[in-house]
């Protein structure tokens, strides 16, 4: 069912990505963050970021860094104490670490969840979850009780209950850190499928360096605490970007570089 | 550092795996143990029984004076079904009292820190009052009724119900707490659509202790009223001075197999409810 999604449309959903969009306003921007939390804890030193319509943005750094802190502070979980964010609120989609479903609740039911906080209309409702449900090849399972998912599975529902918002920003907090491999590179193809046919701007946070290469148009690598940024790559591979680009020399090459800012950025 | 020592292998052969056995030596093994152990019991009754000196074995009657004396008897035996309503009905109604009141204290507590800090420590001093040392008290201050019977009740249910809704509530996943909050609901809406069924099975553990201890308390309640037609407890007195052994026997199985059956039926519905989705409940045993 997953390899299916993969081999989606990439012709039409390129143009989802295509660079007139750069022209408009930034679709999220920190300006100057700063995070002190009230025990004392200063987490976050100066960010500022910038993520264009239809960009795409990793954020690796060491744990504990203040990654996750940003996307709090861009949801508006936590409020940040100084410098400015730039954001729609509104229409922001936001994926934790677990995949956080209601147990009680049957998938179809999960995905239904946010649409039935905002106030949908429950046929509509049913008809978007089915539909999100079928695109992240969930198909078949949606009397299923999470329990009774894998771990990968649960993470694909996570994903449809949020696209089923239809997100224009969708953040991501590590939300494959916990998946065996094969499971973690699979998602990352269907996720960039779902990144080329909806054209949201994504801002993903991870530990690893792969994964933010495959995935992204940009990757940023953060210091430890206090967290900046400490530098920025751009990635310059096209998509839709096959599993073979993981073994090209230029993605070793750029994982390299990568890795060794990130280094510098651990022992400084 | 020293070297690894060599190796030393051995050869270890396959073992068959045995083959599944039938229905029948399953139901024996499940069923054999507490049957057996049964027996012992009886046994061990039938020996302490005849050790005791001739004029003392009243206190132990035998399965013969059980029928002849109390479950033989038409009448004891209607008696005995109506006074386990009258019972069940106190026992009912008082945690109809103390679930509402004890819900509402959960979920005070649970919105509202300064309130658990409050009330935790006088719910626990609650808990520690020997609930039968203030029966005089009751009585003295509202009569021989049916109210304090229930309110006896209340008391001795009254707190596993908050504490266990409290803790419940305060295990809801943060994660999902988050997630609500980030579609702009109110506190409300987070409390009924995630809380309470996240709570559901801790409070559903708290319900099954309170249900064992209501009938309990029901029973105890009416030793101490002997006036009117009351339920099991008023048989237990008064079977000890009519010197009505048996029926003083025959109203304890009674008593206890409601208690468990009360017991059995909470934890068949918890089953019921939560066995889908909750790890507590899972659909093999």
């Amino acid at each position: 069912m997953a390899i299916q999604l993969v081999r989606q449309p990439p012709d039409q959903a390129t143009t989802a990505t295509a660079p007139d969009a750069a022209v408009a306003q930034d679709a999220l921007t920190f300006e100057d963050v700063d995070m002190q939390f009230s025990d004392g804890t200063h987490t976050l030193d100066g960010v500022s970021l910038a993520l264009k319509p239809g960009e795409f943005v990793s954020v690796v750094g060491p744990s504990g860094c203040g990654k996750s802190t940003l996307l709090k502070i861009a949801s508006g979980l936590v409020t940040h104490t100084g410098g400015s964010v730039r954001v729609d609120r509104n229409n922001l989609g936001y994926t934790f670490q677990d995949a956080t479903l209601l147990p009680w609740r049957k998938v179809r039911e999960n995905v239904e969840l946010l649409m039935e906080l905002r106030g949908f209309d429950p046929t509509e409702r049913r008809r978007v979850a089915q539909e999100q449900i079928d695109l992240v090849g969930l198909t078949g399972f949606e009397g299923h009780y999470p329990k009774r998912l894998s771990g990968g599975m649960r993470m694909r529902a996570s994903l449809a209950r949020s696209l089923a918002l239809n997100p224009s920003v969708f953040m991501f907090d590590e939300p494959f850190g916990a998946l065996d491999e094969i499971t973690r590179e699979r998602l990352n193809d269907e996720l960039i499928a779902l990144y080329m046919r909806q054209g949201f701007t994504g801002l993903f946070i991870t530990h690893s360096i792969p994964e933010a290469v495959y995935l992204s148009t940009k990757v940023v690598v953060m210091s430890k605490r206090p967290g900046r940024i400490v530098s920025t790559f751009d990635v310059p591979f096209p998509y839709p970007r096959t599993p073979e680009l993981r073994y090209a020399p230029q993605f070793s090459e750029l994982c390299g570089d990568i890795s060794v800012a990130l280094r510098d950025a651990i022992e400084k | 550092m020293a070297k690894a020592p060599a190796a030393n292998p051995r050869l270890y052969a396959a073992v068959p795996r045995a083959t599944q056995p039938s229905v029948a030596s399953r139901l024996l093994r499940t069923l054999l143990p507490p049957v057996l152990m049964g027996i012992v019991l009886i046994i061990g009754y039938a020996i302490t029984r005849n050790s005791l000196e001739p004029h003392r074995q009243f206190l132990m009657p035998d399965a013969y004076g059980l029928w002849t004396q109390a479950f033989g008897i038409a009448k004891v035996r209607w008696d005995l079904l109506d006074r386990s309503l009258t019972t069940l009905t106190i026992a009912i109604v008082g945690m109809c009292v103390s679930i509402p009141i004890g819900m509402i204290l959960g979920i005070v507590m649970f919105r509202f820190h300064v309130m658990e800090k409050a009330f935790f420590p006088y719910l626990v001093a609650l808990q520690s009052i020997p609930i039968l040392a203030i029966i005089p008290l009751i009585q003295s201050a509202l009569g021989f009724g049916f109210m304090p019977k229930v309110l006896i009740v209340a008391l001795f249910t009254f707190f596993a119900i908050p504490t266990t809704l409290l803790l419940g509530l305060k295990s809801t996943d943060r994660g999902v707490i988050d997630l609500f909050k980030l579609q702009g609901v109110n506190w409300l809406v987070i409390l009924r659509k995630a809380g309470l069924p996240s709570a559901a099975p801790a409070l559903f553990a708290g319900l099954r202790i309170s249900a064992g201890l209501a009938v309990i308390g029901a029973i105890v309640s009416e030793l101490f009223f002997l006036a009117g037609r009351g339920g099991l407890g008023q048989m237990l007195i008064n079977a000890k001075m009519d010197f009505k052994y048996e029926q003083m026997y025959a109203a304890l199985i009674v008593s206890s197999a409601l208690s468990i059956g009360v017991y059995l039926f909470f934890s068949w519905l918890g089953n019921r409810l939560f066995a889908d989705w909750h790890e507590s409940g899972g659909k093999s045993a």
